[in-house]
């Protein structure tokens, strides 16, 4: 059985999904347990792409290409999983801010954190203060993250935060920014309990305020 | 710069030397690949005044989605202006944007600024821009001003208002400028009036240009495409410039980046023209690569060059003026790196020809504005200036007849005819060229310390030719009115 999880890891950094799919199809009709599938062979593989691309050993699409594949395991394993809790680092809700469209950076931080084993509730763009309250309420995550492109867009970041104080929800959530103009002064200024400079550093500030 | 000579009758002369990355064919190929991407994809407008504009033109509208057929936008192509002439501040014609003629200056909206004194990294204030504006006064190849960060000590939702005032009065230079929107161009427009002596002064020399920035793949906000109409209908030039990364947000390939740059200012240009046939528009501009590694838009990327002079090939062979990108650098401090990215930048982009090339100020990827950049690459334009002045032959500088009287053996250096032909060498103002013991005694100074004495000697000497007081009242008069409008608005939020 550990060759199955080798060989599932191995095509999960090779970005190929649907060998991921059919690997994970064996295991599974074998009778393979979907939490060992998932922990030993999916997730393990990621840890690897993980730590390649922060050394400079892989690359940005290479690392989408392996959360793709990586996912199309997910959904074969995730049926299975009832009445066991799938195994999540957490929940992040990620946004870019009201009045911005801009939303390439957000996306790839979406990508990085599920390819560390977060889940994440995607809410696009143009997301006011009142788009990420309800998605709080809906969603209960762990964390919100939010994205701006725009010197005059990055002030909403400040509505949001104080939308959560009036709602007393502030303490329940942890708070992210991030995106070109954003800096960790300014996260400090707006109160947000966190900054990060790009996608990858995203994932481990996640980690984190999750601990 | 003086004018380009690229093409003379009966006698083709190479006297600015040029390159293409692009054969015809291989511009034809990209500008149909762009029209295929506007009929067949079709772009994303997020402005309803843009998409009745865009509907009433003929376009097939769907919801936010745009199509655009392919007769409506050569016909947009085939009325903008092949040529766009802007002045300086008293009116006088000044850039001649026209064939290969090239002038460079700064970019905008840094989120930083490094400080020529303190060597801080820090956010931008308005007395920077007021430093932005000097600086670009006092630069002799320094062709306009742009404002080296957005001022944050400011309004937030007025930083561009705020800038241009502070630009306007402190350099007699072409302004090129930003704004958020609407209403903020409309009160940098009446400033600029204000000093021309009315709108439609301003309208038949225009010393400024408005910029705006849509967001590709194929997908422009409110404000972007809205501020292309309202310079459209106010008749005062506009650049517009989608933000290109390959791998990104366009193909990784250079060619697909091309079309993605070429089809998303389509979308800017057809809405202009359907507002006012013949509105002066330039092609940007900004396109490089994403950083696989850090994903960052490369400002140092070799591609950047490579793209920037290509999509230069498409522009001239639409005949549209172009602005792009040069003397720029991904490094954090005045360094090698910098030296290498910046003047291997200006000159690729002063041999393509582009129209303008801006940016001759930004370092870390574009995230942080620079004077003593922009004081770097003012030697390093002036450089590549010489070389664009090519090599005169004619007998005057055959000068077989000099050879002839020096004869074998003999010096040049006592001849009038070298009198008066050695100022044309270039001379440089702070590459250092002296001897060892000369360099020794000035205090053995590297190219970083003389770039910075410079940078903060101009910003202490230079006195930029000051604005009648009444019209400082009347800018000040625009400003103020802005101020209220804004805190009217947070009132009624």
């Amino acid at each position: 059985m550990s060759n199955y999880f080798e060989d599932l890891a191995h095509s999960v950094i090779a970005g190929q999904q649907d060998r991921v799919k059919q690997l994970t199809q064996q295991a599974l009709d074998a009778g393979t347990d979907p939490v060992e599938i998932i922990n030993q062979g999916l997730i393990s593989g990621m840890n690897v792409v993980g730590a390649r691309f922060k050394v400079g050993q892989m690359f940005v699409p290479e690392v989408l290409m392996s959360a793709r594949a990586m996912n199309g395991g997910m959904e074969l394993v995730k049926p299975l999983l009832v009445g066991q809790e799938l195994p999540s680092a957490g929940k992040v809700v990620l946004g870019t801010v009201k009045g911005d469209l801009h939303d390439i950076g957000k996306n790839l931080v979406g990508m990085m954190l599920e390819s560390a084993g977060f889940t994440v509730v995607n809410l696009g763009v143009d997301a006011g203060p009142q788009k990420f309250l309800q998605a709080i309420k809906e969603h209960k995550p762990g964390v919100i993250g939010m994205s701006a492109l725009l010197t005059t867009t990055m002030l909403s970041m400040k509505d949001t935060i104080e939308v959560l104080k009036e709602e007393g929800l502030r303490n329940k959530v942890k708070v992210i920014v991030g995106g070109a103009p954003i800096s960790q002064d300014f996260a400090d200024e707006i109160g947000a309990d966190g900054f990060a400079p790009d996608a990858a550093s995203a994932t481990d500030l996640c980690k984190k305020l999750l601990a | 710069m003086t004018k380009s000579q690229y093409v003379r009758a009966n006698y083709q002369v190479n006297a600015t030397p040029q390159f293409h990355v692009l054969s015809e064919h291989q511009c034809e190929n990209i500008y149909y690949g762009a029209l295929e991407a506007l009929e067949r994809t079709g772009a994303e407008v997020h402005s309803r005044t843009a998409l009745e504009i865009f509907r009433q033109g003929g376009c097939r509208v769907d919801g936010n989605r745009v199509r655009f057929p392919t007769r409506l936008v050569e016909r947009a192509v085939s009325s903008t202006p092949s040529r766009v002439v802007i002045s300086d501040r008293h009116g006088h014609r000044s850039m001649f944007l026209e064939g290969s003629n090239v002038y460079y200056g700064p970019g905008p909206t840094n989120t930083y600024t490094l400080d020529p004194f303190t060597g801080e990294r820090r956010r931008p204030k308005k007395s920077d821009t007021v430093r932005a504006g000097i600086v670009c006064d006092a630069l002799p190849n320094i062709a306009y001003a742009m404002d080296n960060g957005t001022p944050m000590d400011v309004t937030p939702t007025l930083a561009d208002v705020h800038a241009f005032q502070a630009l306007l009065e402190n350099t007699v230079k072409p302004i090129i400028h930003w704004g958020f929107g609407i209403e903020q161009y409309q009160d940098i427009v009446e400033m600029a009036a204000a000093v021309a002596g009315g709108l439609a002064e301003l309208q038949r020399n225009p010393f400024i240009v408005l910029y705006s920035e849509s967001s590709p793949p194929l997908r422009h906000s409110e404000e972007a495409i809205d501020k292309a109409i309202f310079a459209a209908k106010t008749d005062i030039p506009v650049i517009y410039t989608p933000c290109t990364f390959a791998g990104g947000v366009a193909p990784a390939t250079m060619a697909g980046s091309l079309v993605i740059s070429v089809a998303d200012f389509l979308v800017g240009l057809v809405a202009g023209q359907l507002v006012r046939e013949g509105a002066s528009f330039i092609m940007g501009g900004l396109i490089s690569t994403m950083d696989m590694s850090s994903s960052i838009l490369s400002y140092g990327a070799t591609e950047l060059s490579l793209l920037s002079a290509g999509l230069t090939d498409v522009a001239r062979h639409m005949k549209i003026p172009m602005f792009s990108t040069g003397g720029c650098s991904d490094s954090k401090v005045i360094d090698v790196q910098t030296g290498i990215e910046a003047a291997f930048s200006i000159l690729i982009a002063g041999l393509s020809g582009a129209s303008i090339v801006h940016d001759c100020n930004y370092m870390e990827y574009g995230a942080t504005g620079s004077l003593e950049l922009m004081v770097m690459d003012d030697e390093i334009i002036g450089m590549v200036k010489r070389i664009l002045e090519g090599i005169e032959v004619d007998d005057e500088h055959l000068a077989v007849d000099v050879i002839d009287a020096v004869g074998p053996g003999g010096h040049f250096l006592g001849e009038m005819h070298t009198m008066a032909h050695f100022r044309d060498f270039w001379a440089p103002t702070l590459i250092n060229r002296l001897r060892y013991d000369g360099w020794k005694a000035e205090g053995s100074k590297t190219m970083g310390q003389r770039i910075r004495e410079k940078t903060q000697n101009i910003i202490n000497t230079h006195k930029p030719e000051k604005l009648p007081d009444e019209v400082l009242r009347q800018i000040q008069t625009v400003v103020d009115r802005a101020e209220a409008r804004e805190a009217a608005k947070k009132i009624s939020k």
